[in-house]
């Protein structure tokens, strides 16, 4: 097994690249000088925590909800978590709720991830279990629905507070409570290692439920431990940052090429290279442009895009099955 | 001796629909037996019930004297493994790691495997001679390496009994008879109990001493394979016709579906009695029989190559006694079969003193006004008889009236 090492690298990759995001800003390259030095680098560190944190959640909730509906298409957005997440995060904001409490919004994005998950997962079984097709195209129509009621609800929203809503929407490491992030940094980093402990049941859920189930794994409690952990995690990063989309997608597959199909050390290694990837995408956000900041969303889709397709085509076949 | 499966009283199916109705059996250590039946029959939904997939409405089930739902999923793991019809997974597993989810119930979740999970893993590879193949992703594998791959993986669970559903249905005949070859060497040397589904009743026959027969959810045979594949079960079960066969050079039993004649799209339907022997008369048989002819065979020697094809066809034969001597009394018999017959037709059978009779078959039909074709190809050099008295004997024929058909495809034009 030649596999071993990347698993490695990334974590010894990991410091260095954090630190690397550091030096960048908006005044340029390097460490911020001038009297307000402690402040921008203080304000940098944070920014670069939440990519690590956001990168980390929405990259494991992808291994997970893959894992689990057997979809390499599968992701917090598809099945409607980033979105539900999304709008119930988008509510809190807009009512002032942070004002009252930092808990408010991540709980707030949590129950109607969760919410959502349940409505789609409803609405995906007739008889007995769902099937995964009727999973994820429920998962794609609510999603759809939630995010045209976050807009509705935008558009007849007073207009204070509006930009701070319209900027979350559009995805921004941005740490706007403190609170928050420390609270991500409790739940994205366990909810990371839950899910790592539940790699021997996600691989053989790959396999499909019944053969999961003959191999000794309690599939539905796993699916449901899974799918709520995924959650979590995906709600989490949605609260701290918006809705940035790809990273939940690509990161799992680009990993799956680079270390193989075990959960064992595609969990720790996607949520590595998850939060590496959204550091660096940030600290590109924030100087391709600067003074002007561009949203992080739009770094992760055109540099995962084609990042994405020249891996898929160089090792194609490699940790999925065509 | 104790017993791997017990059910009894067992009713079992989905909603409102009642798949198996009273069932009961059970199936002692260390055996291998063949569950039988048609499609929906009841076999999945009964493997369904003793794997745990599918809660039932009443009766018990056990294993090994324990109540199955007293059993934890670890535990049962431990105790039953199931060889499906095929894996499908989008994910690309090299071997190895598709063994190893084998030993899922007993790994920790901290960190890598245990040695002691590896050297299952390692004995399950080697006993399925895929030590070369451990690294290479699971759609990289030929139909019969994965098959293969997923017995390793039942093994790495050391089970005490190994459920194969339908495991072999996708192979060629060379890889059935190796994924056989494998689990029955299981059920030898480590005494793990075998239950398989097949729909190859010749495979069931050939591996299991005993067979189970379902059919609408309730057991309508029960015992070793001759005893339940009998062509009257068979033919109630699986409304077909087929013959069954017991093959005297490997000691196995065959079944094969009976194909009903069709009637010839031209030509007119004719009885024709077959004189024939050692399999010489075979081709001609099945001929007529395509052709629409209703075919009668003898006298042949029971055991004869010709005698079972034409038992296994269909055809009235008469029989004599193996390796006897035709006995004036079989021939008057075949007489009376000729004297029914539209032509009677002599193949190239060699000629010895104790098939010599058979030639009286062909002389009185002829005498009778029957048309008698004689298939005399190089009749002398399979002339066996004291002084050619054979080769005589149908010269006379010939010079008497009988038509001289050296091939068999002439035979068929003839008739038409």
């Amino acid at each position: 097994m030649n596999r071993r090492y990347p698993i490695w690298l990334i974590v010894a990759l990991t410091p260095l690249v954090l630190g690397l995001c550091l030096l960048f800003g908006a005044e340029g390259l390097g460490l911020p000088s001038g009297p307000a030095r402690r402040t921008i680098l203080y304000l940098r560190l944070n920014r670069v925590l939440a990519g690590l944190l956001v990168g980390a959640g929405l990259s494991s909730a992808g291994v997970v909800l893959q894992a689990l509906l057997r979809n390499p298409l599968a992701e917090p957005y598809v099945l409607g978590i980033s979105s539900g997440a999304g709008l119930g995060a988008g509510l809190a904001i807009l009512a002032g709720a942070a004002a009252v409490s930092f808990v408010a919004v991540p709980l707030s994005a949590f129950l109607a991830g969760m919410g959502t998950l349940l409505l789609v997962y409803r609405l995906a079984s007739q008889r007995g279990g769902p099937s995964i097709y009727s999973l994820l195209l429920s998962g794609v129509i609510v999603s759809a629905m939630c995010s045209s009621i976050l807009m509705f609800v935008i558009s007849i929203a007073p207009v204070q507070g509006l930009h701070s809503v319209v900027w979350w929407m559009l995805g921004n490491l941005e740490v706007y409570a403190r609170g928050l992030l420390r609270l991500s940094g409790l739940v994205i980093p366990g909810g990371v290692l839950a899910i790592w402990l539940l790699a021997p049941e996600l691989n053989a859920l790959t396999l499909g439920r019944e053969m999961a189930h003959h191999v000794g794994v309690r599939a539905h409690l796993a699916m449901a431990a899974g799918l709520t952990l995924a959650t979590l995690v995906a709600a989490t990063a949605v609260a701290l940052s918006g809705l940035i989309g790809f990273v939940g997608l690509i990161v799992p597959h680009a990993m799956r090429l680079l270390v193989g199909p075990d959960h064992r050390r595609l969990v720790p290694a996607s949520a590595l290279a998850g939060g590496m990837f959204l550091a660096v995408c940030d600290a590109v956000a924030r100087t391709v442009l600067a003074p002007r900041e561009i949203p992080v969303g739009v770094i992760t889709a055109l540099l995962g895009g084609p990042f994405f397709l020249i891996l898929l085509r160089k090792r194609r076949a490699r940790g999925w099955i065509e | 001796m104790s017993d791997a499966i017990t059910v009894s009283g067992l009713h079992a199916g989905y909603g409102a629909h009642p798949v198996l109705m009273d069932l009961a059996f059970s199936i002692e250590a260390g055996s291998m037996v063949g569950l039988l039946g048609p499609n929906g029959a009841g076999k999945t939904t009964l493997f369904r019930v003793l794997t745990g997939l599918l809660p039932f409405r009443r009766g018990s089930v056990s294993l090994f004297d324990r109540p199955l739902a007293a059993l934890s999923a670890r535990t049962r793991a431990r105790l039953v493994a199931v060889i499906p019809q095929e894996l499908a997974t989008p994910v690309a597993f090299s071997v190895e790691q598709l063994v190893m989810i084998g030993r899922t119930a007993g790994l920790s979740r901290w960190g890598n495997p245990a040695s002691s999970d590896k050297k299952v893993v390692e004995r399950a590879m080697a006993y399925t001679d895929l030590m070369s193949l451990r690294a290479r992703p699971l759609d990289a594998l030929s139909g019969g390496e994965k098959q293969r791959a997923l017995v390793a993986m039942a093994l790495a669970q050391e089970p005490r009994i190994i459920l194969m559903d339908e495991a072999t249905s996708h192979l060629d005949i060379n890889h059935r008879l190796e994924i056989m070859q494998i689990v029955e060497q299981l059920n030898r040397t480590e005494r793990v109990t075998v239950l398989m589904i097949s729909h190859d009743l010749n495979l069931a026959a050939e591996f299991c001493e005993r067979l189970i027969l379902l059919d609408h959810g309730e057991t309508v045979g029960d015992g070793p394979p001759p005893a339940v594949l009998t062509q009257d079960a068979l033919r109630r079960v699986y409304h077909c016709d087929v013959r069954v066969h017991h093959d005297p050079t490997a000691g196995s039993l065959t079944v094969v579906p009976a194909r009903s004649p069709q009637p010839a799209p031209t030509g007119k339907r004719r009885s024709v009695h077959v004189v024939a022997g050692g399999g010489c008369g075979s081709e001609l048989i099945r001929h007529l029989l395509m052709a629409g002819h209703a075919v009668s065979c003898g006298v042949l020697n029971e055991g004869d190559a010709d005698a079972l094809l034409a038992a296994a066809l269909g055809v009235e034969t008469v029989l004599e006694k193996p390796f006897s001597p035709i006995t004036p009394a079989a021939v008057e018999r075949a007489g009376q079969l000729a004297a029914r017959a539209d032509a009677v037709v002599l193949t190239d059978v060699p000629f010895g003193s104790g098939n010599e009779p058979n030639l009286e078959i062909a002389e009185h039909a002829l005498l009778a006004g029957r048309r008698v074709l004689v298939m005399d190809a190089a009749l002398a050099d399979r002339d066996y008889t004291a002084h050619k008295s054979a080769t005589r004997r149908v010269a006379l024929l010939v010079e008497q009236g009988a038509r001289s058909c050296p091939t068999l495809r002439e035979v068929l034009e003839q008739l038409d």
